[in-house]
Parts: structure tokens; C-alpha cells; sequence
């Protein structure tokens, strides 16, 4: 009533279980463990204090690794690859000496500016006189916040189909992320444009009139 | 003593995970703070209220009323309070003049959003230029309004006043022709426009580039926007030998257009500018509307999750008539303007300075937020530098997204 609570035997008068000799399970540890019982016995206090401080650290631990996140993003609100995105015209580049004629290069950087990470699984152009390979070659994947340089280096098949002059032509890139996979065109601008009739003018010198 | 230390330890675990509990659940729900604000800021929005092009209309105007709210509701400027005053320029420049005047005489409009139409933009923007009254339009798509009449040329913008968060023609038009030359194979289109700013320019921009793609032209025609018959225009497509007609003009025209070419039996598609991308357009089309095409300004909505709030919340808003396709652009070119005027009263102390009109032109230029369209800022000639385009073909009586773009020149 007085909130002292029980009185507590004194040291080395608990019959405690390390210490009884009938307990057959408890025997097989014991010899080992009597200095730890006697470390225990004279410091229980201690010992029960870093018990429970370990037990909070423990638990505290546990609670704190297993927090719900405080917004846990679904795949529903992820954006989609194509709004994340970014590609821009950095210019020509020349082909390795050898290449086969009617080849020529570009280099375009792929940013990926927020959300989760990108793959690249195709670029193309949409012309049927053209083909194109890119270098890394797809897939390849970017994280969020990264950029990479793209050499696209294109290849005339018929200059009958391919245009003299297109104002504002485009790649068609598919892009995968956790959100969606989807093609979007990047139309590069009149840099690209300007480029891209000069090169094909040049590679069809003979079939233009 | 087994008991209670027991205790001790359940004790000592509470208080723990209390403690990082609590650090667990704090967040940042401190916008903005109460304010005794006194000032109200009026966003003057013009547009097509009534008459053929009032759906576009009334959803502009709807998406800077909820715009005004939710700036209102997350007292975003410390002090100031926004209110909208909508006026009906029913597409004709007069009344966008008069509308113009109007506003610049009212001294509590920091900033107007509007209009739809090129031709009415035209006859606006010098009397918003000489008030230094920004004006942000979410559907203007003619390049001269921005880069001047000799934009493809010699670009130089002519009134600093102006902005628009919709792309331009000068991107749309091509982005047509390239899409029906290289995906729908098309090669040979009879083009026809309304003679008016916005819907000659397009067909302007679309024709170029297709030519400059390989394709060819095999006739063109004029309407008259006031008539609703078309038949004679609609027997001369059909003897072109057209595989595709282009129009550049507005719903209202091109609705009954496609019909009656569909009629006359040439069963080819119409494809137009993001004028005709309007629910309207396939009600007045009718069935054989089916395969026609439209580009509009922007990415699909769907594919925005910051588009996902602006529908929630204009749906909860209560507005009767849909945002159509300029909602998103509307509440951004609103925003774009609350943006400005929190700039200029941050930077004057909490208070609207004696010159706020011009302050809040000036700090247009450097606005830059994501909106419900994406980044929306802008470029030297006051053009969004977010630049998306999608083609969109009728299927099953409604509008889908078929290609998408993004230019980043």
C-alpha cells in the first residue's frame, strides 16, 4: 500500500533454476555458465537495467525499421516514362573511317529528370529510306537524374524515301519505367532538321534532283 | 522483481516507440498562415462564352475559377484574396477589344487568361501591352502572337505582356503532316481552312511540311465559318482523288464538314488542329466521324499524375460544363499568374507596390512551377518551353491518344 512494493530476497538466497542441480535440461550448462551466475548474482540490477535497454534499442529498432512509409508510392501514381523524359540534339558526329557509304551520325543526350528509372527499348526514325542503330544499343536503362550520351548513327537504304527537307522531323523512342511502357516522338528541332537534310543531301547527291 | 522489471521494460518499449512514433508521423502540413489579408486581385479571363465555341469557352473559364479557389483555400499570397471576372468575347476580335479595355480599366486586374482565339489575341494584345497587363493565353496556338508575323524567318517578339502555355502552330502543323505521311501513309490531301487567323495559319504550317515530306496537295479550298453547307467543297474532294483532307478552323465547321465529305462519298479522314478536338466535333460529325484525326496541344491527361488533382478537384468543384481540351492549360495560365503576383508581393514587403501590373508582367517571365501540364514556364517570346503535342483519333464515338510528341528544339 505504501508503494514500496515486494521485498526482494537477498543475494545468493533465491532458489534460482541455474542453480538447481535437479533441473537435468538446465545441467548441461551450468558448469559453463556458473561465472556468468555469479556475475549475474552479484549484479542484477545492472543486468536487468542493459536488459531492458537493449530490449527498447531492440524494439525501438524494429519499430523504426518497419515504419510505414510516409507516402508509399504506387505504381498507379508513378509517372509515366514519356512525362520524365527528356531528349535533346547535341549534334553530328563523324563515322569511323570504313563505315559503309550513306552513313552518317548523331548525337542526342537522354535525360531522365524525375521518377523512377528508364529503359530504353527501341529508337527509330519513322522514314521508310532510313535505318538506325544506336550506340549503347537498346535496351539500355537510365536512373532517374542521369543522362546519357546517344550516338544514332543512320544509314540511307533509298534515297526515293527518304525527305530532302522535313522542317521538323523526329525519333520515335519507346521508353519503359515501372509506370508504362509507351513510343514517344522527340521532335529535335531545326538544328536536327538542318543536320539531318544536309546529311541525307550529301548522301544522295546522285538521286536528288 | 521478475514483475517488474517486466514492467520496466514494457514501460521503457512504450516510451520508445511512442517517441519514434511521433517522430514517424510529423509532416509538413504548414502551408501557408493566417492572414488578416485585405487586398483582392482580380484574374481577368476572356473567351468564347456563348455561341458555336462556348464549350471551349466555359471550360477555360471554369478552370480559372478553380484556380482562384485553390490559390484562395492554401492562402497562397500572404494577404491578397483572388476573384475572377469572366467576360464573353463570343470569338469575334471586336468584343475581345472592348473585353481588353474593359479589364485595363479595372485597376484590381493583375492579370487576364484568355483568349481561345488567334484573331480575337490579335486585336487584344496592344491594349493589354500598353497597360503592361500580362496576358497568358492556354489556347493561342498562331506563332506570330509570340515570335511576330515574320516568325518563320526572323523571330522577334513585339509585346512583353504576352504568354501562353499552349504550344504553337508552328510545331503543330508539321507534327501532322509528319504523322499522317509517315504512319498513316497518306499522300495526297485537299486542304481547307476558314480564312481566319488561327485556321489559315495551321493549314499554312501543315501544307509545308507535308510538301516538304513528299506529299502532294490536290486542292484547296476557303469556307465561309458562318455557313453550315458544305456540299459543293464536299464533291470537289471527292473528284481530287484526295487520300486525306486537312482543315484548319474550329469544331463548329468542321463537324458538319467531315459529314458532309463522308456524304458526297469520299470516305476519307478529316484531320485538323486542336481546334477541332472537342467532344462537340464528334456529336456534329456523326458516325462517320470514325477514324478522323486531330492534334492538340499537350500530353493526354491520363498520362499526367499531375493532371489526376486538377480533374478530382474540378469535378468536386461542381462545374457544369466539362474542362475540355484547354482546362488544364487554363488553370495553369492562372496559376502563372498567382505565381507572379506572390513573387511581386514577396518581394515588396507582403504588399502590392503602386506599379504591381508591371511588376507581375516582369515576373511572368520568370515564373516557373509545376503545373497540371507539367513544368509550365516560358521562353524569350513568352511561348511555353513545354512543348507536347498528341494526335488523337475518333474510335467508338470518343477521342483516343494515338502518338505523342515532344519537341525540344
Amino acid at each position: 500500500m505504501n508503494a514500496i512494493g515486494p521485498v526482494e530476497p537477498g543475494e545468493g538466497t533465491q532458489d534460482h533454476p541455474l542453480t538447481n542441480p535437479g533441473t537435468p535440461g538446465i545441467l548441461a550448462t551450468t558448469a559453463a555458465a556458473r561465472p556468468l551466475t555469479r556475475l549475474y548474482a552479484a549484479h542484477r540490477r545492472a543486468v536487468h537495467t542493459l536488459l531492458a535497454a537493449v530490449l527498447l534499442l531492440a524494439g525501438g529498432g524494429y519499430l523504426y525499421a518497419t515504419r510505414p512509409p510516409a507516402t508509399p508510392p504506387t505504381t498507379a501514381e508513378l509517372p509515366y516514362p514519356a512525362q520524365t523524359v527528356d531528349v535533346s540534339y547535341l549534334g553530328e558526329v563523324n563515322v569511323p573511317p570504313g563505315t559503309r557509304p550513306r552513313t552518317f551520325a548523331f548525337e542526342v543526350l537522354l535525360g531522365v529528370q524525375s521518377g523512377p528509372a528508364v529503359t530504353v527499348t527501341r529508337v527509330t526514325q519513322p522514314y521508310d529510306g532510313l535505318s538506325l542503330t544506336s550506340a549503347p544499343r537498346a535496351p539500355f536503362r537510365t536512373e532517374s537524374g542521369a543522362a546519357r550520351k546517344i550516338v544514332v548513327t543512320m544509314h540511307v537504304t533509298e534515297c526515293g524515301k527518304v525527305p530532302r527537307d522535313a522542317g521538323l522531323p523526329f525519333m520515335d523512342v519507346t521508353l519503359r519505367n515501372a509506370r508504362a511502357i509507351q513510343v514517344q516522338s522527340f521532335i529535335l528541332g531545326p538544328r536536327y532538321a538542318h543536320d539531318l537534310s544536309h546529311a541525307l543531301q550529301v548522301a544522295c547527291s546522285n538521286d536528288f534532283p | 522483481m521478475r514483475q517488474r522489471s517486466l514492467i520496466a521494460i514494457t514501460a521503457a518499449l512504450s516510451a520508445g516507440a511512442l517517441t519514434l512514433t511521433a517522430c514517424g508521423s510529423r509532416n509538413s502540413d504548414d502551408k501557408g498562415s493566417d492572414s488578416g489579408g485585405g487586398t483582392t486581385v482580380t484574374i481577368g479571363v476572356d473567351a468564347p462564352l456563348t455561341g458555336d465555341l462556348s464549350a471551349l469557352g466555359l471550360g477555360i473559364k471554369n478552370s480559372v475559377d478553380l484556380a482562384a479557389k485553390t490559390a484562395n483555400k492554401q492562402k497562397l499570397v500572404d494577404g491578397v484574396t483572388f476573384k475572377i471576372q469572366a467576360l464573353d468575347d463570343q470569338a469575334q476580335p471586336s468584343s475581345g477589344q472592348q473585353n481588353a479595355t474593359k479589364l485595363v480599366a479595372d485597376k484590381t486586374v493583375l492579370g487576364v487568361v484568355g483568349p481561345l482565339n488567334s484573331s480575337v489575341a490579335e486585336s487584344m494584345q496592344k491594349v493589354f501591352d500598353d497597360a503592361k497587363l500580362v496576358e497568358v493565353s492556354p489556347a493561342n496556338t498562331n506563332p506570330a502572337l509570340t515570335q511576330g508575323t515574320d516568325w518563320a524567318t526572323s523571330k522577334k517578339r513585339v509585346y512583353k505582356s504576352y504568354f501562353r502555355t499552349a504550344t504553337t502552330d508552328a510545331i503543330q502543323g508539321p507534327f501532322a503532316a509528319q504523322y499522317l505521311i509517315n504512319d498513316a501513309k497518306k499522300k495526297k490531301v485537299f486542304v481547307i481552312d476558314d480564312k481566319k487567323t488561327y485556321g489559315a495559319g495551321l493549314a499554312g504550317t501543315f501544307t509545308a511540311e507535308f510538301k516538304k515530306l513528299g506529299g502532294a496537295v490536290a486542292g484547296t479550298e476557303h469556307i465561309n465559318p458562318d455557313s453550315k453547307d458544305f456540299s459543293a467543297i464536299a464533291t470537289k474532294v471527292k473528284n481530287s482523288g484526295a487520300d486525306v483532307v486537312y482543315y484548319g478552323g474550329e469544331y463548329p465547321q468542321a463537324g458538319p464538314l467531315s459529314k458532309q465529305i463522308k456524304a458526297a462519298g469520299a470516305k476519307i479522314p478529316v484531320v485538323g488542329g486542336d481546334g477541332i478536338y472537342s467532344a462537340d466535333f464528334i456529336k456534329l460529325a456523326g458516325a462517320s466521324a470514325t477514324g478522323d484525326l486531330a492534334t492538340s496541344v499537350g500530353a493526354p491527361v491520363e498520362q499526367l499524375p499531375s493532371a489526376k488533382e486538377f480533374v478530382a478537384n474540378y469535378k468536386n468543384g461542381g462545374y457544369k460544363e466539362a474542362y475540355e481540351a484547354y482546362g488544364g492549360y487554363s488553370y495553369d495560365s492562372a496559376w502563372a499568374i498567382i505565381e507572379a503576383v506572390k513573387k511581386v508581393v514577396d518581394d515588396n514587403g507582403g504588399k502590392l507596390p503602386d506599379d504591381a501590373r508591371a511588376k507581375v508582367t516582369a515576373a511572368m517571365q520568370n515564373v516557373s512551377f509545376d503545373g497540371v501540364t507539367g513544368k509550365v514556364s516560358f521562353d524569350e517570346f513568352g511561348d511555353a518551353t513545354n512543348k507536347q503535342l498528341t494526335v488523337y483519333a475518333v474510335e467508338n464515338g470518343t477521342w483516343k491518344p494515338v502518338k505523342s510528341g515532344t519537341y525540344s528544339g
